[in-house]
């Protein structure tokens, strides 16, 4: 019916202890596609995500990104390919700077001495930072060298998107996104969302706010329990379904 | 705090900043101006000199500790860890007669293992810093204890007394040298390197440093192999400064070198630390130990006015977190 997707995970289980945190989920992502999953706590959004982003692995399943099997042991692994997280505490480092935080575990290093010691660029990350802020993002910062914590909501979101961009992302994943940021910076993200989407940029965005999910995005997956409950059309649906998914009773299948 | 909340986030934390830069440095001018004011002879050359180079073993031990507190660690053994590379350094010298350069390179080498001992304890049986090396200071005093059992070397080679006694050029201490050279190679590898950024990362978010692909463990373990690299060789210098080991070397040491790291402004909860800084906080340690003793101050005072400076350093500091978002 469609193309081949970007991303598919084909029966996904986790455990952790005795809890199934996972039950043979199945999950797929086409290019360039806004895609919204949702679910009650504890449905397991944030385990196949962390699956899919390498930081845990599956007890079951296989994945494959753009019809390849793959297999991630680390983070590192799934950035290679392409898929790149921003966590719901923004995975960025409070104490260090805007700069530190883009380039943080693939630092730019320039070389002194004949290759022997190598030492951190800082003015060239300061610079491409600035540049992928501005020409990407269309987002001016003030001062950069400032540690991160004090910079606002919208502006810590938009350094983590930057860092995935920067790492040339395919798939963007976001864990409530939202949730840091006021009503300005809301626009600011879609906005965002949007541009990023135009670029052929996947997005998945994790979020409980279903108002946001239906501003945003063009599919919804439901999780409960750990198993995949819902597959809906976002413009063909309504949130009374949605919700409805989320919280079970009766079938609405 | 009504005109602080007045204030911009922003224009907050741009004081928080100039006060963390020159907070430490200030503080040591004024102790400077007082013991002065109490006995000139604290501001004459020669005494200054003998300040620095009192501290110049605090310094050395005190970078190790920045790379160590900024990381969200912290090393209790270090003490206990000079008295063993010490006391090994002593009789190897004495009782086996080894030459001097391969004492010092076993030396440097047994400091970093018990480090990486360290580290692993931490990283891979996930024991709090704190206690995995409250542990391993005491065992290792007790091994300091077994292996010299009570007997003190001394009357080492003159050239490792040189380390500790020298001048270079007639007019510069060989300790101050050492501990300067250390301090800079110290700040290259905390400011310009990966390794210092990821400690940095490390101690400010561990979990989004993991995400980012950085091999923690690696990082947190090489952290204390590094601390226990710089603990062997201030325990050598040490050696060569008062030509003794034995098994009660060093005590209080970690106390001191913690200290002087807190004082720097290092945050206590990691994530930002100031190399700099740190060799600021050794000097103000030394600066009150010696100005006490110039103003006639019994040597036992000395510990009660370091410790409620302590005291003082970490409030200064949370209070600056708290209103000052640094």
């Amino acid at each position: 019916m469609r193309e081949e997707p970007l991303v598919k995970m084909v029966n996904i289980s986790k455990s952790f202890g005795g809890l199934k945190a996972l039950d043979g989920v199945n999950f797929e992502v086409y290019r360039g596609e806004v895609l919204g999953l949702v679910g009650d706590n504890g449905a397991g959004k944030s385990t196949l995500i962390k699956i899919l982003t390498g930081a845990y692995l599956p007890d079951e399943g296989e994945i494959f990104i753009e019809g390849k099997g793959v297999h991630f042991r680390e983070p590192r692994d799934a950035e290679k390919l392409g898929i790149a997280a921003i966590y719901q505490d923004l995975a960025l480092v409070p104490t260090l700077d805007a700069p530190a935080n883009m380039f943080l575990g693939r630092e730019l290093k320039k070389l002194i001495l004949g290759r022997v010691i190598r030492l951190l660029d800082r003015t060239r990350m300061l610079q491409e930072t600035r540049e992928v802020l501005r020409q990407r993002l269309h987002m001016e910062i003030s001062d950069l060298s400032r540690p991160v914590h004090v910079l606002s909501g919208g502006q810590q979101q938009a350094i983590a998107i930057a860092r995935a961009l920067h790492a040339r992302a395919k798939i963007l994943i976001m864990d409530e996104p939202t949730s840091a940021l006021g009503a300005e910076g809301r626009e600011e993200l879609f906005r965002l969302i949007n541009q990023l989407k135009a670029e052929g940029v996947s997005i998945i965005i994790i979020s409980h706010n279903l108002v946001h999910i239906f501003a945003v995005s063009e599919r919804i997956i439901i999780l409960r329990n750990g198993r995949r409950v819902g597959d809906r059309i976002t413009s063909e649906s309504d949130r009374k379904e949605i919700v409805h998914l989320i919280v079970g009773g009766e079938d609405v299948k | 705090m009504k005109r602080l909340s007045s204030m911009s986030r922003e224009r907050r934390t741009q004081i928080g900043r100039f006060m963390e830069k020159v907070g430490p440095f200030t503080a040591l001018v004024v102790l400077a101006v007082i013991f002065t004011l109490v006995n000139p002879r604290f501001i004459l050359p020669m005494n200054l000199v003998n300040v620095i180079r009192q501290a110049a073993i605090y310094i050395i031990l005190a970078v190790g500790m920045t790379f160590v507190i900024t990381g969200a660690g912290i090393d209790l053994s270090i003490g206990s860890m000079l008295a063993v590379c010490t006391c090994v350094a002593g009789a190897l010298l004495k009782d086996y007669g080894w030459p001097l350069v391969p004492v010092i390179f076993l030396t440097l080498g047994l400091g970093t293992g018990i480090g990486l001992i360290n580290g692993l304890i931490i990283t891979r049986l996930f024991l709090p810093p704190f206690i995995a090396t409250l542990g391993m200071m005491v065992a290792l005093r007790g091994v300091a204890l077994v292996h010299s059992s009570g007997r003190i070397y001394h009357a080492f080679p003159t050239s490792l007394l040189t380390l500790g006694r020298g001048m270079i050029f007639g007019v510069l201490p060989a300790p101050i040298a050492i501990a300067f050279a250390v301090v800079f190679i110290g700040y290259i590898l905390f400011a310009w390197t990966e390794f210092g950024r990821y400690c940095m990362a490390i101690g400010g978010n561990k979990e989004a440093t993991r995400l980012a692909g950085v091999n923690i463990y690696r990082f947190e373990t090489l952290n204390y192999a590094l601390m226990g690299f710089l603990t062997a060789f201030a325990g050598i210098v040490l050696m060569g400064r008062i030509d003794s080991a034995q098994a009660i070397i060093g005590t209080n040491m970690e106390i001191h070198t913690i200290a002087a790291v807190i004082i720097g402004g290092t945050s206590l909860f990691g994530g930002r630390g100031s190399i700099g800084g740190s060799v600021i906080g050794a000097v103000i340690l030394a600066v009150i130990a010696n100005g006490l003793i110039l103003a006639g101050v019994s040597f036992f005072w000395q510990q009660v006015v370091t410790g409620l400076i302590i005291i003082l350093a970490v409030t200064l500091s949370i209070f600056r977190e708290r209103y000052f978002y640094v």
